[in-house]
């Protein structure tokens, strides 16, 4: 067990540290009171702007906050946005694209436009004005998001559903007359699927970025959600005088996001 | 990107000034010659060591929408315009009248007919002379609501104005009112050469140019980046302004400004987070100036919303709230806290905060109300903020705990300022932190927040008829004490009922570098001291 | 290849036109108009319809949309509401800031993240490689506003330095218009410096296992001849796809800083503009973009066909 283990590290490092890193922090989104037993938002504005100590090991921000409370509890609220929203784009686009390659003609053109359309934009450029018009809060967020992403799994989906659908079993299910609706969900879906993972996990670190971007251009959560975005955007105003406010939640979402690019390269590279 | 716009558009000008000055309240509203004690008023004081010439950078957070100052509300237009255009009247630090394009004015004896002599040999930067026709034009333009102004509803009073000849004007209004000539300091009575509107591409053309009488004029505006003003050659006060050319430098955010400061790239810098001054205090070659001001941050009630309807409701709040810890949370105490009127006004109209009711928290006077009001278990209601003031969020956060005691539980919501504008002005506030100033009379920072409807825009539906009658015999009286009497009447009731919690005006916070000399900030915050400030490089 | 460049052309121009009207109703469902944030908390009811006629909001959206777009495909953008000039050139003012950004951005990281990426796939495998790939690793998790945000905190503490506030165009002083920009290209190159040599480094890596890289070795063909002369040609062809793509990537991340160094750039002009609903220019600014997009993946797509005669056919 323990020489398979390290078998494994030796073998894919990268997977492993970054399977490792992504536990680690699932663990601390999942149960963030464990290791914060501090309130995120509990103010106390005489302690406002603290640096590091052993009470408060990332200091406090500017109304006194305790920056490690609100990054631990941050985890939950900032990871939650992105995989929430990249899972209803997967959902939306995985199916989508699967009807769209599978069925082919105007349903085809039709929605390849559409996305076309969406792709056009530049992500931040369609968050901002989703965002910025619709009103910032953690629902329009997500839908922001998730349409940003959408065409992405749009296409993954739509080029593996293609491949598949050449295949001979399906044409095989077709001549003993399965509906188009079986051929669909019981043959392609599970055959598109590994497609569909793969972009979730590539985009995910992209979509990080892009939420924290959103948040720190004051377009994220309602205070005083904690959300590592939303955070940078308040402590960018003190970064001259309290740095920590500001070196902290980047950290978690450097740390983050390298947990899931580490992933992404341990399984993409067999060596 | 903080911008402390003025709910009042009259603002004018008074508060303890930052620099002491002449007592000047025994001076009779008729007459008042321009005299060489009461001209060192205008603009702040002379400074004799004075260096002609120079360039002035200064840093700011907020950035004027445009130049069309007719159409285009906003502090951060009441901030420069002064520069480039003047009014007839000023009012100085510590609120009194000064004549400015007016030599002098005579008022009648129930203050309902103004007749001003005006200055001779001015000249527009267009290079046309200064005119009673111009003062006519201005005034009904900006009267006209048909003509989209920003100010109609400031001079709605105004019922003709007449040019008896080149220098004469004779205004008179439809009921007394003793306020008038503050209101005519405000940026809205600005003169600008008649017939100005009707040109081609009138409205677009004050961005690249500036048509005005001020001592400065407009040479570049480029948006999103800085603008540059020039000295006006042909200003008619002579000597004045020392300096040759000012740059205003937008900075989106205050790690920005701070920087910008602390490294020299401008020579001044308004902090709209006084914190930030703290963090300067010891840096070399800076000084941090900080005087009164005569704006408030407070929480409204709209009077019609949810559980606000009733009265308890909202002294139980009131009884909730400690306003020193919520000042300290958003503007680390850099302000004083407020009863029922701006710091610049305290000393001579308010009353004091020992007299008024629901000041002092009292947790368990605040439940027994909510009980008393049918809500034994508390309330649940919704805190708006407006996004881009900076002071709101540690405000609003303060207000969530303090307010939590009493079982009051607040959601907080941030909106942008478009939709928090559209709301305020549908009588729709609900309950929302708010951002205000005042000039320096209390006819002009009461009236048209709390009178009822029609006369008042009644923002926060109060509706109360007893207020209402005062306010209306508060512009009509004359004396100081009568209109104190009244005043104070007022505030109690203010007070008592709570369709608003003055919570604090915070104090103006410039930096400026050792270079700069002789500037002193206005308390209504606009850039009037910049006539006389100068440079020593 | 004529057809195909005509065929991509109006499928562009298509794209451009929904999205158009994507744009326009967007904009229109923002709540709270201009004429607020002119009229601030006092404007009067009439003011209000005057300023309301004036700007043409008393119309239906769909003949305000088709009044725009008449106008737009003659050339006129119309004018900022706010200041009255024209939106063509305010739009133009702020690209051309972004993009010289964008394009600094680009020149710089190619020519450092290219190199370094021949050389990590070259030794593959070695001291230099883990290196060169944790790097990458690590600025390609790094948010470029933090970055951004540690920089400006960093050389500021450190070395009492900012860049100047006032943008100066590069036409009027090249040297002063570089000192104002260097900090936030170095702030967006580091991701893309990692991002060109991962790029870069796979495809070496894939390179150098195929038969006549290896026949080349075989024959004691010098490395630099073998990276430089067989090597890169073959990659050159994605390497531009991935430039073109960066390129997009890289406008999107100087709008996120542009507010943080007081840049008058794209970003600046539609955020602001989009907090005053300042609606004709937020239109010209996303149209903007969006035709800029579209034309460099056009390009891309065109450029690829002509370098590469395999598609062609």
């Amino acid at each position: 067990m323990t020489a398979q283990f390290a078998s494994m590290i030796a073998r894919r490092p990268a997977l492993t540290m970054g399977m490792a890193l992504a536990l680690a922090i699932a663990v601390v989104a999942l149960l963030p009171g464990l290791f914060a037993p501090q309130p995120p938002n509990a103010i106390d504005v005489g302690r406002a702007l603290l640096p590091p100590s052993a009470e408060h090991w990332f200091g406090t921000d500017h109304v006194g906050r305790d920056v490690y409370a609100r990054v631990v509890h941050g985890a939950r609220v900032t990871l939650g946005i992105v995989a929430g929203s990249l899972a209803l784009s997967a959902l939306f686009g995985g199916v989508a694209g699967t009807i769209a390659g599978y069925l082919r003609g105007w349903s085809d053109l039709f929605s390849g436009q559409l996305v076309e359309v969406i792709l056009s934009f530049p992500p931040i450029f369609l968050g901002v004005m989703i965002t910025g018009i619709i009103g910032s809060n953690v629902a329009n967020l997500m839908l922001a998001l998730s349409i940003v992403y959408l065409p992405l799994f749009f296409r993954a989906a739509r080029s593996a559903a293609m491949v598949e659908s050449a295949r001979p079993y399906v044409e095989a299910a077709q001549v003993l007359g399965a509906g188009e609706g079986r051929i669909l969900f019981r043959h392609l879906l599970p055959n598109v699927l590994p497609a569909v993972l793969t972009q979730y996990i590539i985009l995910f670190p992209l979509a990080l970025q892009i939420q924290a971007a959103l948040g720190f251009l004051g377009l994220g959560v309602q205070p005083p959600t904690p959300d590592w975005g939303a955070s940078l955007q308040e402590s960018k105003d003190y970064v001259l005088y309290a740095s920590w406010t500001a070196i902290f939640p980047g950290l978690a979402l450097v740390v983050s996001s390298l947990a899931v690019i580490l992933i992404g390269r341990g399984l993409q590279s067999r060596t | 990107m903080s911008e402390t716009f003025d709910t009042n558009r009259r603002r004018l000008l008074k508060s303890v000034a930052a620099i002491p000055l002449l007592s000047l309240l025994g001076m009779s509203l008729t007459g008042v010659s321009a005299q060489a004690a009461a001209a060192d008023l205008v603009y702040g004081a002379s400074d004799p060591a004075a260096k002609q010439g120079g360039s002035l950078t200064v840093g700011s957070l907020i950035e004027p929408p445009s130049f069309d100052i007719y159409h285009q509300a906003g502090e951060a237009v009441n901030f420069v315009a002064p520069l480039m255009y003047q009014t007839l009247v000023y009012a100085d630090h510590d609120g009194n009248p000064h004549p400015l394009l007016a030599e002098s004015w005579e008022i009648n004896e129930d203050a309902s007919v103004y007749t001003f002599t005006l200055r001779s040999g001015v000249t527009f930067h267009t290079g046309q002379p200064f005119e009673a026709a111009d003062v006519k034009y201005s005034l009904d333009y900006m009267r006209n609501a048909e003509n989209g102004t920003i100010g109609a509803l400031d001079f709605a009073d105004i019922d003709t104005v007449e040019a008896i000849d080149p220098l004469t004007v004779r205004v008179t209004l439809k009921q007394p009112n003793s306020a008038f000539l503050i209101t005519l300091t405000h940026r809205n009575g600005s003169i600008i050469p008649r017939d100005w509107y009707a040109g081609e591409n009138a409205r677009a053309r004050l961005n690249s140019t500036s048509v005005g009488t001020g001592p400065f004029r407009l040479v570049e505006f480029v948006q999103n980046s800085y603008m540059r003003l020039e000295r006006n050659q042909d200003y008619w006060q002579p000597g004045l302004p020392y300096l040759d050319e000012i740059v205003v430098n937008f900075i989106p955010n205050s790690a920005g400004m701070l920087v910008a400061v602390r490294n020299g790239r401008v020579d001044m810098a308004v902090l709209v987070r006084p914190q930030d001054a703290e963090q300067l205090e010891g840096v070399g070659g800076l000084t941090v100036q900080r005087s009164r001001s005569l704006n408030q941050k407070s929480l409204d009630l709209d009077s019609e919303y949810g559980p606000l309807k009733d009265e308890r409701v909202r002294q139980a709040i009131a009884l909730l709230i400690d306003k020193q810890a919520v000042m300290q949370a958003a503007i680390s105490g850099y302000g004083q806290v407020l009863g029922t009127t701006v710091p610049g006004l305290q000393e001579r109209w308010g009353v004091p905060l020992g007299e008024l009711p629901n000041q002092t928290v009292d947790v368990d006077r605040a439940k027994a109300l909510l009980a008393e009001a049918g809500h034994p278990d508390g309330i649940d209601i919704e805190l708006r903020t407006i996004i881009g003031y900076d002071w709101m969020e540690p405000a609003a956060l303060t207000l969530v705990e303090q307010l939590a005691k009493g079982g009051v539980r607040v959601a907080i919501q941030r909106l942008d300022l478009g939709t928090w504008l559209q709301n305020f002005r549908a009588r729709q506030m609900g309950f929302t932190l708010n951002d205000w100033g005042t000039p320096p009379d209390p006819n002009i920072l009461y009236y048209r927040h709390f009178h009822k409807k029609p006369q008042g825009a009644d923002f926060r539906n109060w509706a109360n008829d007893e207020a209402s009658t005062l306010l209306d015999e508060g512009r009509q009286a004359l004396a100081y004490e009568d209109r104190k009497a009244i005043y104070d009447r007022f505030q109690k009731l203010l007070a008592e009922s709570v369709p608003t919690v003055m919570m604090f005006g915070a104090d103006h916070i410039v930096v400026v570098s050792d270079t700069v000399k002789n500037h002193a900030m206005h308390p209504i915050g606009w850039h009037f001291g910049l006539v006389k400030t100068w440079v020593d490089k | 290849m004529t057809r195909f460049i005509v065929f991509r052309c109006l499928a562009a121009v298509l794209t451009v036109w929904l999205a158009s009207m994507v744009v326009f109703a967007m904009v229109r469902a923002a709540p709270g108009d201009i004429i607020e944030m002119m009229m601030g908390q006092m404007g009067s009811s009439e003011g209000e319809a005057a300023l309301r006629r004036f700007f043409g909001l008393d119309q239906p959206v769909y003949v305000q949309y088709f009044d725009w777009l008449g106008r737009v495909v003659t050339g006129d953008f119309g004018s900022s509401w706010r200041q009255g000039s024209p939106v063509l050139e305010l739009v133009i003012n702020a690209f051309t800031v972004s993009f010289e950004l964008a394009l600094l951005v680009l020149i710089v990281s190619s020519l450092i993240g290219v190199p370094l990426g021949l050389l990590a796939g070259y030794r593959a495998g070695s001291a230099v490689d883990t290196i060169i790939q944790a790097f990458n690793v690590l600025f390609l998790a790094t948010p470029v506003f933090w970055l951004a945000l540690m920089l400006l905190f960093g050389v500021s503490t450190f070395f009492y330095w900012s860049p100047p506030t006032i943008y100066v165009s590069p036409l009027r002083s090249l040297g002063d218009n570089l000192v104002i920009l260097a900090m936030p290209m170095a702030s967006l190159a580091f991701l893309q410096i990692a991002a060109y040599a991962q790029f870069v480094r796979q495809h070496v890596v894939q390179a150098l296992q195929q038969d006549y890289v290896r026949a080349l070795k075989a024959r004691g063909v010098p490395a630099r001849t073998i990276l430089g002369k067989h090597v890169l040609r073959n990659i050159l062809v994605p390497l531009i796809t991935f430039m073109g793509l960066i390129f997009i990537q890289i406008l999107g991340g100087v709008v996120v800083i542009e507010s943080l160094f007081g840049l008058p750039g794209l970003g600046r002009l539609l955020v602001n503009a989009l907090y005053a609903r300042d609606f004709p220019v937020v239109q010209g600014a996303l149209v903007m973009v969006l035709i800029s997009a579209i034309a460099i993946n056009l390009l891309v797509d065109i450029l690829y066909r002509a370098i590469d005669p395999r598609l062609r056919s």
